[in-house]
């Protein structure tokens, strides 16, 4: 399944590229992540509660961030399982100018995705993957333009492995407490996308309303 | 004394859990599965340019929705032409999700998968489909000119071109001292059981095993189809038809794409899917059918014997055409009635449409047939002043010119040859009881009080128990009981009564003692199905043959127990005695426990059977070289050819001077089809049949506009018969044995509506003194052709 | 978006229950899928086949044309609560299957209920009075001779028997035979 798309995001490119790589800002913006595990450069083990529709559970995962041009593209390969079913990705992002110093982000994910999630329809993956990754994006926008609270900046690489967890969450769905996380890079929301975040934005639309 | 069943008009044994509420009809089960429903194409034809599933992702129990690029392996292939034939030179098959084209309203497009009904609709209305539209094809004579095409690939819209001939027709005619020629039509109806279709299906992933519930008139047959589409080894995938709310052959088409893709869904969902379909559904996307347009000529001499007729034929097949050409080579067959036409050619087109599929419907295709030669017949007696029934007898095949072969094949492959029937006794019978020789007299004192009567009266001839076969299997419980079970299904015929009669008869057993599955392929895997007035024939004598191998082996062992030789042997009321002689006996519920030598004893009655108990022989082994453990036997019964029943029907009608609507005095039907196994349940499809006739003479009409919009999908304004348009049916009967079956029997299903066109439109045309060349009419049109004729004196 | 359920009181065939059902929720899919008495069939959707009649209230009316939370605090009766008081069939199920008014059964549960309403209040009609009486109902089976007969006989075992008074919809043991 191929899912492609963009967003703008109000900064520059290379404030872009460290915000999807730091992981105190994804944990706040990448739906249903519970828990993030540093496995090595560049790699991180990761928990995601996620689903589409009524089908949903618990996915451990592996994220690799690779080809990395800073600032301006990555490919992120993930995969994942879990008793929903499971997902592998390639997605290839890219970072470029754009007007008024914003950034236009370009997405390009080619999924393969099975088990019972995998039955759900084509159309209905790809239309849960956009929604979820137009979200991702929105929030990490609002974490760039101030609208979001700050974030204290990632312990650099290198450093123990790191176990990241997100800032609590009014009650949510099951697993809506985020773990922190470990710098995932866009591609790892992609995951939680490509798996049917949207669980989590439902939630909050039900929070909101 | 056990009572001879067969032809007792008994209870049906089907009813007390029907009348009480108790049925088990296909939405009645899979009370936790997930529901399917559907999103339809509005447009009759038009290309599908994107699918928009976002608008559905909010409803709270979705679950899945599927276009056809989620659809895999053979499931993406067309669905299977089920009757392919060398004239039907242009086949085409739906997919079952329209891939990129949609060429009916109602052809599906996408499924949806959620948690009931009620949410899955909220989700299909949420999709958004965008659609190019393309130009329809709507009618026959829009086919015809073909300015468009319904597929790309059939310019002319032309699927099927056939022509059979005996004789040379157009010389016979053109050498005959009298011809007419004459245009008539039918227009289009349909089956509309009460019942919709419906599909449950229950995949388990621990046995991989399929089990679908269908409302289908062919669940074996439904069972082959699933299999092979969803890559299921066929002995992993069952299939049960239920209690089924009618059929009358729209339920015979398979596997529809529902069928298929419910199940598919199951599997892929890990869940058990259940899709219901609802009237405007079944209206929109099951079948049609009747509609055709016919072109006679005919020469015939001063008697009004027919010397040539030539008839020439279009039929709308809708936009695909998964069923081939069945109907409209039942027309083109069962035309000739039970006439002798001198020389008889007979040329079709079939041509597509952008209207839904045209499939068999109770007649299917004979009633336009009947329509066509009843008509003819009815304007030579006009021609040459003479009486209508007259012109009818000298046509007639006589009993002793039996079998009569009319060098034509048949809808079954197989050569058109009458076995028997009584066609000029049916006739006298039909006369007498309707006063035909009175009537004249009749239609005059009415006359003069100011009142429109006439008569019609319609002959036919029905080609029942088409083959290859069915089968079944009887066995012989330890406690007495017996069990029959055939692999054909029910749709209302009482065949839950009638084979427990065919086995009792044949058994010597109580009918109460006897319990029939049908229609489960868990209980019996060969089978064809229910259609072409064709199950009591088929498996009717299918469960005469098992029941005759059990009977035998039962004496055989009884023989053995007793002492005696099997000649001597009867079974009264279940039990095996010696004729004459009482207290020799020995109970069937003994004899099959003897049946089977065991070793271990399960019940009190088993311990007969067990090793030292039985004793025997110690040259011979318990169970003989060609024999087999159990008091049970299966057997089959395949024909040679069909075999013909017949009838003739009476109507009397009164139509109003003023308003033309048109009342029905009295109809009266004479129908052969041979023995009868429950003439309680044969009157019963005698009375739906004449109900369904008088819907497609007077009331059924299914109507497109000329954008492909199906104007009337609903009961409101498809007319189906209320108790208040159906007469009193008085029916009187023949028995002509057919020859070619052990026992007798010819089928009924269907005769009740074959000549229903041709009987009011005569009816109505003696009372008005119009001609009606096409039906049904309604009291405006009938108020029409009044008008059109009046200005002018007599037509 | 999920929908507000209702608290709706019906008392069916004599026992009570309680549902939480959408407004939107059907009489007809509510008999039978809430409260699990499949009797009720449903063959149009659209109030003209008169398969899903119920009596509420006692009168006959098209379940398919009910919200259930139209009808919270009515007596209903289905074709299951036709049966006798001793859970066998009741006189006018008896009638139809004396009669052969039944073919495939799906547009028997509301005749039954119609038939039952009918000869409460006409205790002895004529022919033409009971073909009348069920000129509202379709079926496509048999041609209506036969369930006209069945009226007359319901009437005939009615008076015979006492009232169809209609009883609890205990369950039927099976007779006959059949998967």
């Amino acid at each position: 399944m191929k899912v492609s798309g963009s967003a703008t995001l109000h900064a520059p490119v290379e404030k872009v590229y460290a915000a999807l790589n730091d992981p105190a800002v994804l944990v706040r913006t990448i739906p249903g992540c519970e828990r993030l595990e540093r496995a090595g450069e560049d790699a991180y083990k990761m928990t995601l509660v996620a689903g589409v529709a009524s089908v949903r559970g618990t996915y451990a995962g592996d994220v690799r961030i690779a080809d990395q041009r800073p600032p301006s593209a990555f490919v992120l390969r993930a995969s994942g399982a879990g008793a929903p079913g499971t997902v592998s990705a390639d997605v290839q992002v890219q970072l470029a100018p754009g007007e008024d110093g914003t950034t236009v982000l370009s997405y390009d994910a080619d999924a393969v995705v099975g088990g019972m999630i995998g039955g759900v329809g084509q159309r209905m993956l790809a239309g849960v993957a956009t929604r979820t990754a137009d979200q991702f994006f929105a929030a990490v926008d609002a974490v760039l333009t101030g609208a979001a609270p700050a974030v204290a900046a990632a312990p650099a690489a290198g450093d123990q492995p790191a176990v990241f967890t997100a800032p609590p969450r009014p009650p949510g769905p099951p697993g809506g407490q985020l773990a922190a996380g470990v710098a995932l890079g866009a591609a790892a929301a992609l995951l939680g996308v490509l798996v049917g975040g949207w669980v989590a934005r439902r939630a909050a639309a039900r929070r909101t309303s | 004394m056990t009572t001879r069943l067969f032809g007792e008009p008994i209870a049906r044994r089907e009813d007390p859990r029907l009348v009480a509420g108790d049925g088990r009809f296909l939405d009645d089960l899979g009370a936790g599965a997930l529901a399917a429903a559907f999103v339809r194409s509005p447009h009759a034809h038009a290309r599908i340019v994107d699918v928009d599933v976002g608008g559905a992702l909010d409803v709270d129990g979705l679950v899945a929705v599927y276009t056809y690029e989620d659809l895999d392996g053979r499931v993406a292939e067309p669905l299977p032409l089920l009757i392919p034939h060398p004239s039907l030179h242009a086949p085409r098959t739906a997919h079952p999700l329209a891939n990129g084209v949609v060429r009916h309203v109602g052809e599906p497009v996408a499924m949806v998968v959620a948690s009931d009904r009620y949410v899955a609709e909220d989700a299909c209305d949420r999709v958004l489909v965008t659609y190019e539209p393309l130009p329809p094809v709507v009618g026959i004579d829009a086919a015809l000119r073909a300015e468009h095409a319904v597929h790309d690939d059939v310019r002319d819209n032309v699927a099927a071109h056939m022509v059979q001939e005996v004789g040379d027709t157009r010389a016979a005619i053109a050498a005959a001292p009298h011809r007419l020629e004459l245009e008539l039509q039918i227009e289009r109806s349909a089956s509309m059981p009460l019942e919709g279709k419906g599909v449950y299906a229950r995949w388990d992933a621990a046995d991989r095993s399929l089990r679908v519930y269908s409302s289908t008139q062919t669940s074996t047959s439904v069972r082959m189809a699933l299999a092979a589409k969803l890559g299921v080894p066929v002995d992993r995938v069952e299939v049960v038809a239920p209690d089924v709310g009618g059929g009358f052959g729209v339920k015979i088409v398979h596997p529809w794409p529902e069928e298929v893709l419910v199940p598919w869904a199951a599997i892929r969902l890990g869940r058990e899917v259940k899709w219901v379909e609802d009237r405007r559904e079944h209206f929109v996307s099951s079948a049609h059918e009747r509609g055709q347009q016919h072109k006679v000529r005919v020469g015939f001499d001063d008697d009004g014997r027919l010397l040539g007729l030539e008839v020439e034929f279009l039929h709308d097949n809708g936009a695909y055409t998964p069923y081939g050409i069945i109907v409209p080579i039942i027309t083109s067959t069962q035309l000739l009635g039970p006439y002798k036409p001198g020389a008889y050619r007979v040329e079709f087109r079939s041509l597509y449409t952008n209207t839904v599929i045209v499939t068999p419907y109770r007649g299917a295709g004979r009633p336009q047939g009947v329509f066509a030669m009843e008509r003819t017949m009815d304007a030579i007696a006009e021609r040459l002043g003479r009486d209508r029934a007259e012109v009818r007898e000298v046509n007639f095949i006589r009993p002793d010119e039996m079998p009569y072969d009319h060098g034509l094949i048949f809808q079954d492959g197989r050569p058109l040859i009458y076995d028997s029937g009584d066609y000029p006794a049916s006739l006298a019978k039909l006369k007498k009881l309707v006063g035909w020789e009175e009537f004249a007299a009749e239609r005059e004192q009415a006359r003069a009080e100011g009142r429109r009567v006439g008569i019609g009266l319609a002959c036919y001839v029905e080609g029942t128990g088409v083959g290859p076969y069915e089968g079944a299997h009887v066995r012989v419980e330890t406690n007495g009981k017996v069990v029959v079970a055939t692999g054909l299904t029910t749709q209302g015929q009482g065949h839950e009564t009638v084979f427990a009669q065919v086995a009792a008869s044949e058994l010597g057993v109580p009918v109460e003692d006897v319990a029939v599955v049908t229609g489960d392929t868990r209980r019996f895997k060969y089978a064809v199905g229910t259609f072409a007035s064709r199950a009591a024939v088929m498996s009717g004598n299918a469960v005469a043959l098992a029941a005759r191998k059990v009977r035998a082996k039962a004496l055989r062992i009884a023989g053995e127990a007793l002492e005696v030789d099997p000649a001597d042997l009867e079974v009264v009321d279940g039990v095996v005695r010696v004729r004459g002689v009482p207290d020799a006996e020995i109970p069937l519920a003994t004899v099959a426990v003897l049946a089977n030598p065991l070793r271990y004893a399960f019940d009190e009655q088993a311990k007969q059977a067990t090793q030292f108990a039985v004793g025997g022989g110690a040259e011979v082994p318990p169970v003989a070289d060609d024999d087999e453990p159990g008091l049970e036997a299966t057997d089959y019964y395949s024909p040679v050819r069909s075999t013909f029943a017949n009838g003739v029907h009476a109507a009397v009608v009164e139509t109003d001077p003023d308003t033309a609507e048109v009342k029905i005095l009295r109809y009266c039907v004479v129908h052969d089809c041979g023995r009868l196994i429950n003439p309680r349940i044969v009157e019963g499809q005698i009375h739906g049949g004449v109900a369904q006739g008088v819907g497609g003479a007077l009331y059924e009409r299914i109507v497109y506009d000329e954008h492909g919009q199906l104007l009337n999908a609903s009961f409101m304004d498809f007319l189906m018969p209320y108790a208040s348009e159906v007469p009193t049916v008085e029916t009187d009967h023949l028995e002509t044995p057919s020859p070619l079956n052990p026992l007798g029997i010819k089928g009924a299903g269907e005769a009740g509506v074959i000549p229903g066109a041709a009987v009011f439109a005569a009816a109505i045309s003696d009372a008005e003194g119009l001609w009606i060349d096409r039906m049904p009419i309604s009291p405006s049109e009938l108020w029409e052709l009044r008008r059109q004729k009046t200005p002018e004196g007599d037509a | 978006m999920s929908e507000d359920l209702h608290q709706t009181r019906l008392l069916v065939n004599g026992v009570q229950h309680t549902v939480r059902v959408p407004a939107r929720r059907l009489l007809a899919d509510c008999l039978r899928h809430d409260l699990g008495l499949t009797g009720t069939h449903v063959g149009c959707e659209h109030g003209v086949c008169g398969a899903c009649t119920v009596l509420v209230d006692g009168l006959p009316m098209r379940s398919c044309l009910l919200f259930a939370v139209s009808v919270d605090g009515a007596e209903i009766t289905t074709t299951e609560g036709c049966r006798s008081a001793d859970g066998g069939l009741g006189p006018v199920q008896r009638a139809f299957m004396e009669c052969h008014g039944l073919q495939c059964g799906f547009c028997t549960p509301g005749f039954v209920t119609t038939v039952t309403a009918f000869i409460r209040d006409h205790p002895d009609p004529t022919e033409a009075e009971a073909r009348e009486a069920i000129g509202g109902n379709l079926c496509r089976c048999t041609g209506y001779q036969n369930i006209v007969a069945s009226v007359l006989r319901a009437a005939e075992l009615v008076g015979e028997e006492g009232s169809g008074e209609p009883q609890g919809g205990a369950p039927v043991g099976r007779e006959g035979s059949g998967a």
